[in-house]
């Protein structure tokens, strides 16, 4: 059976991956604002 | 299609199954057959649950959808990062710490067993129908293009998956959709090279994008508010993406067997934790790269010849009707405008920027929209009773393009693309369907004391009676109508929700026990069909996208009212 706190790589735990997750996805979506109104 | 088409797609369908086979090896128990021994690294899992979510009709309709539409549709991935999370914080440590063959086996534990069956039927009922109209919505477009018979497109759609799936479980469907998603997107990405190169010579990239954007197709964020405030009936906006998205995306990914499963073969929590986030991470760039190729078939009409409907069976069916003379009038404003807009964007090829005035582009747009208006008058034709025909084209835009423009082989090989994107999710809809019916059925009520082998070798038979329903269900999908692949997503929209109420409960609200999440979930259930018959009268205004959320949020308040006004001094399971 695996442990539960095993620990995550690259970050020291989960919430780094959350976050990284959470900003890539804000990223994403400012990305795609200008995307839109440069080629509108 | 021709023999080097034919040679490719027998060939990739082969390479498919003979790997699937060879891939089918595990032990005879249910570990093995439902869960690959749970000895899975992330990036299988990674592929799996890509695998399982992107059918045939993510890589026909979405090229499609940006053609018609625009790129908005991506937003409806937004949610998607977010309910990864909250999966990876909640559900997937609960999932494996049980050692769950079944997401619904968890609701036994926490509540009692006629809620565990309760939500294993819905989801049995919902997953079983909606399989079988996702073997028969590719099956139909292939049949309408390429004049094959549909009930044995349906058979090859649906039923050679069969082989390998019996034979290896979730662990041959697992490595089968590693190699399926490596031959879709190096196909898509020879595609969208292709549409770029037979873009006129002084036309690159870049120009596509701005035709596309001048004609107002690079519409990626819209807020879904307009003069009247927000429309709720927009499907595809910011909000309802992040929001609706999240509730979709957390019902689908945490409650459906048919992803719970594909997680669950992970070898550990942190395996399961990183196949969920790397999907967070890539899932909304693939989208928009497949919505961009449809940008790119976009810009390629606007300087090509572009078929006034794009599924040319419908347009010979009005031919040989009394509106012929109606269509021959249509068809001949339309090739009008077809002229007229390729001599505009000449211009923008031979002068690029410079020579394309404001005036230029007010009248590409208009063109255009006249274009959009004549084809609406067809598609008011197909529609006609005496006629019944199915006025969405949306689906035969790409396959149309690749089937006049592509290159011998690569036809073939795009057909297989359609083939084993299926298959990729129609394997683990099947293997889920057969786990949950093995776990939370068959050994719950019909034979508790089975042997591992037994378990095994019923596993395997009901993953081949699943596959033979779901092929019957196709055979009988034309009934439905035909918008298919919304009929899908709203079926899942009309029980996911649902069940998702039911799983927040188990994991969030301790308070409420299983007599108050039961009724909650019945009467849940109730309202959300009720709002969505109200809906289709006209009755309301409201997305089939935010019955998820309303479902879910319902079943949750409902649990607690109950608990506390109805069920409170009496003793629960």
């Amino acid at each position: 059976m695996e442990e539960t706190n095993e620990r995550p790589p690259v970050f020291k735990t989960w919430n780094g991956w959350y976050i990284m997750v959470i900003t890539v996805l804000v990223a994403q979506i400012i990305l795609f604002i200008y995307f839109t109104k440069y080629f509108s | 299609m021709s023999y080097p088409d034919w040679i490719v797609l027998i060939l990739t369908l082969a390479a498919i199954i003979i790997y699937g086979v060879f891939k089918s090896r595990t032990t005879k128990n249910l570990d093995g057959y439902f869960l690959s021994n749970r000895e899975m690294p992330w990036y299988v899992v990674l592929f799996s649950i890509m695998g399982t979510q992107a059918s045939a009709i993510t890589f026909l309709s979405a090229p499609g959808q940006a053609y018609t539409d625009g790129m908005r549709f991506v937003q409806y991935y937004f949610g998607l990062p977010l309910a990864m999370i909250v999966l990876c914080i909640t559900f997937v440590p609960i999932f494996h710490k049980y050692r769950l063959y079944t997401a619904y086996e968890f609701l036994e534990r926490r509540f009692d067993v006629k809620t565990r069956t309760l939500t294993s039927f819905l989801f049995l009922l919902q997953r079983g129908l909606s399989t079988g109209i996702s073997i028969y919505a590719p099956a139909i477009i292939l049949s309408s293009l390429l004049g094959w018979n549909i009930y044995w497109t349906n058979i090859f759609m649906g039923g050679l998956l069969i082989i390998y799936t019996v034979a290896g479980g979730a662990r041959a469907v697992a490595y089968t959709q590693q190699l399926q998603l490596i031959i879709i997107f190096t196909s898509m990405f020879l595609a969208g090279y292709l549409v770029v190169k037979y873009l006129p010579e002084d036309i690159g990239f870049f120009d596509a994008l701005k035709v596309g954007g001048a004609m107002g197709k690079i519409n990626v964020i819209t807020t879904g508010v307009g003069e009247n405030g927000f429309d709720w009936r927009d499907r595809y906006n910011l909000w309802s993406g992040i929001i609706g998205g999240f509730f979709l995306a957390l019902s689908y990914f945490g409650t459906d067997q048919s992803q719970v499963g594909r997680y669950l073969t992970a070898r550990s929590i942190k395996e399961s934790r990183l196949g969920l986030l790397m999907n967070g991470l890539v899932k909304v760039p693939m989208q928009f790269l497949i919505l961009l190729l449809g940008i790119l078939v976009f810009a390629f009409y606007q300087f090509h010849d572009a078929p006034l409907f794009f599924n040319q069976t419908q347009v010979n069916k009005v031919s040989q009707t009394t509106y012929a003379n109606t269509l021959k009038n249509i068809q001949e404003h339309y090739n009008e405008a077809d002229s007229r807009k390729k001599e505009i964007v000449r211009i923008f090829s031979a002068g690029g920027d410079a020579d394309f005035s404001d005036e230029h582009k007010m009248e590409l747009i208009y063109i255009n929209n006249q274009r959009d208006s004549l084809r609406a008058e067809f598609k008011k034709l197909v529609e006609k009773p005496d006629i019944k025909g199915d006025a969405n084209d949306t689906n035969y835009i790409f396959l149309r393009f690749v089937l006049d423009y592509l290159p011998k082989g690569l036809i073939g090989l795009l057909i297989a693309v359609i083939f084993i994107s299926s298959w990729g999710s129609i394997a683990a809809a099947l293997n889920s369907l057969a786990s949950s019916t093995i776990v939370d059925i068959h050994k719950q009520f019909v034979n508790k004391k089975m042997s591992a082998e037994e378990d095994f070798k019923m596993s395997r038979w009901y993953t081949l009676l699943w596959g033979i329903f779901c092929i019957i269900v196709a055979q009988f999908a034309y009934n439905i109508g035909n918008s298919l692949i919304e009929a899908v997503n709203i079926l899942g929209s009309l029980f996911y929700g649902v069940i998702l109420g039911v799983f927040l409960l188990a994991f969030y609200c301790k308070p409420v026990k299983g007599n108050a999440v039961f009724w909650a979930a019945v009467l849940g259930e109730i309202s959300v069909i009720s709002l969505f018959v109200l809906n289709e009268n006209k009755t309301i205004n409201l997305s089939f996208l935010w019955l998820n959320a309303i479902g879910a949020l319902l079943v949750v308040l409902l649990g607690f009212l109950l608990q506390f006004f109805t069920f409170r001094n009496r003793k629960f399971s």
